[in-house]
């Protein structure tokens, strides 16, 4: 069984160290990489009331995991700041957003648009699939990897990937390895 | 031989050169690397005191004895002040895994009182052994992937 969160639910999660159970941060932004389908880093606000963004970024290398609840790093110095992170976290592309993207099969259909992001729990950011609001105005779930190429506006997909759109976040965890399955992934 | 963090608060602490009483234990002071409870705090905010417990003699069922008068010391550095505050209490702090799931609030620590070593922290009905426990602070106290029951 996999949880899974959507990149909204992250949003506001504290940032924690597993060594000495103090909060960090919050998260302010998923940065995504949507070339490669991974999570680049996060930015973050500092903690307490109207405190505004910390200047340091979380790459997603020093994430030690992310969860329902909290995202957990080992101790201070998983932080960076914006200089000594790795590029596309420092300074993220301003195109690195897909939210609103038109998901469209290689065969010229359209599934809906990108709404948000979906990771697996308790690992480092493994963006899993996406949420869409579909083409008849209702929303579903897409798995990843499925994309073939990402323009900014447009993300092209398997044509199998019609037959995995799933109601749930429940039904997307289940049907990911399927998906990776018929394309030969795993 | 155990005791409890809920059995030893409000303990009164005694000073065997003086017979004087020092006063109740507030709160304990816990070193999460060496998974023992490393002192004892007496009083609250601006009045609270330490004492290591490298200065308990005799840790009994009716009162905390310490070599002396001397015992008591200022809290010395941020996290013991936070203790004094009360703001660093283990019991009653948010759990979460490593995985960064919330699985409960810690309820009591079970203790060998003859060196201060943490036996357990209860979490309602479960029992999780201290070795269990990576980390602790002002926000959680954090313990390992093998307790998770979320995955």
């Amino acid at each position: 069984m996999r949880l899974l969160v959507t990149a909204s639910e992250i949003m506001g999660l504290p940032v924690v160290t597993v060594d000495g159970g103090e909060d960090l941060a919050e998260v302010r932004d998923v940065i995504y990489s949507p070339g490669e389908g991974t999570l680049a880093g996060l930015t973050l606000n500092k903690r307490g009331f109207l405190a505004g963004r910390l200047r340091a970024v979380l790459p997603a290398a020093d994430i030690h995991a992310i969860g329902r609840h909290a995202v957990m790093v080992r101790d201070e110095t998983s932080l960076s700041s914006p200089d000594a992170a790795p590029e596309g976290v420092g300074s993220p592309d301003a195109k690195r957003d897909v939210v609103g993207d038109d998901v469209l099969t290689e065969g010229g259909v359209s599934l809906g648009t990108v709404r948000d992001l979906v990771l697996l729990v308790g690992s480092k950011g493994e963006v899993i699939g996406y949420q869409i609001d579909t083409t008849d105005g209702g929303k579903g779930f897409i798995p990843l990897p499925a994309q073939l190429s990402v323009s900014g506006s447009t993300l092209v997909v398997p044509d199998v990937t019609k037959d995995f759109v799933t109601q749930d976040l429940v039904g997307l965890g289940a049907s990911v390895d399927d998906f990776r399955a018929r394309l030969g992934l795993s | 031989m155990s005791e409890t963090y809920r059995q030893t608060i409000g303990r009164k602490v005694v000073s065997r050169a003086s017979a004087q009483e020092l006063g109740p234990v507030s709160d304990l002071l816990y070193d999460a690397r060496r998974r023992r409870i490393s002192g004892l705090v007496l009083g609250h905010g601006r009045k609270a005191r330490i004492v290591d417990w490298s200065q308990v003699s005799g840790f009994g069922p009716d009162a905390i004895l310490v070599s002396d008068d001397d015992a008591l010391r200022e809290p010395a550095g941020e996290r013991e002040e936070q203790a004094g505050k009360g703001k660093l209490s283990l019991v009653g702090a948010r759990v979460l895994t490593e995985k960064g799931n919330e699985i409960g609030t810690v309820d009591d620590i079970v203790f060998d009182p003859a060196d201060g070593s943490v036996v357990a922290l209860l979490l309602g009905d479960r029992e999780l052994p201290a070795t269990a426990l990576l980390g602790a602070g002002s926000y959680a106290a954090v313990v390992s992937a093998d307790q998770d029951t979320a995955i």
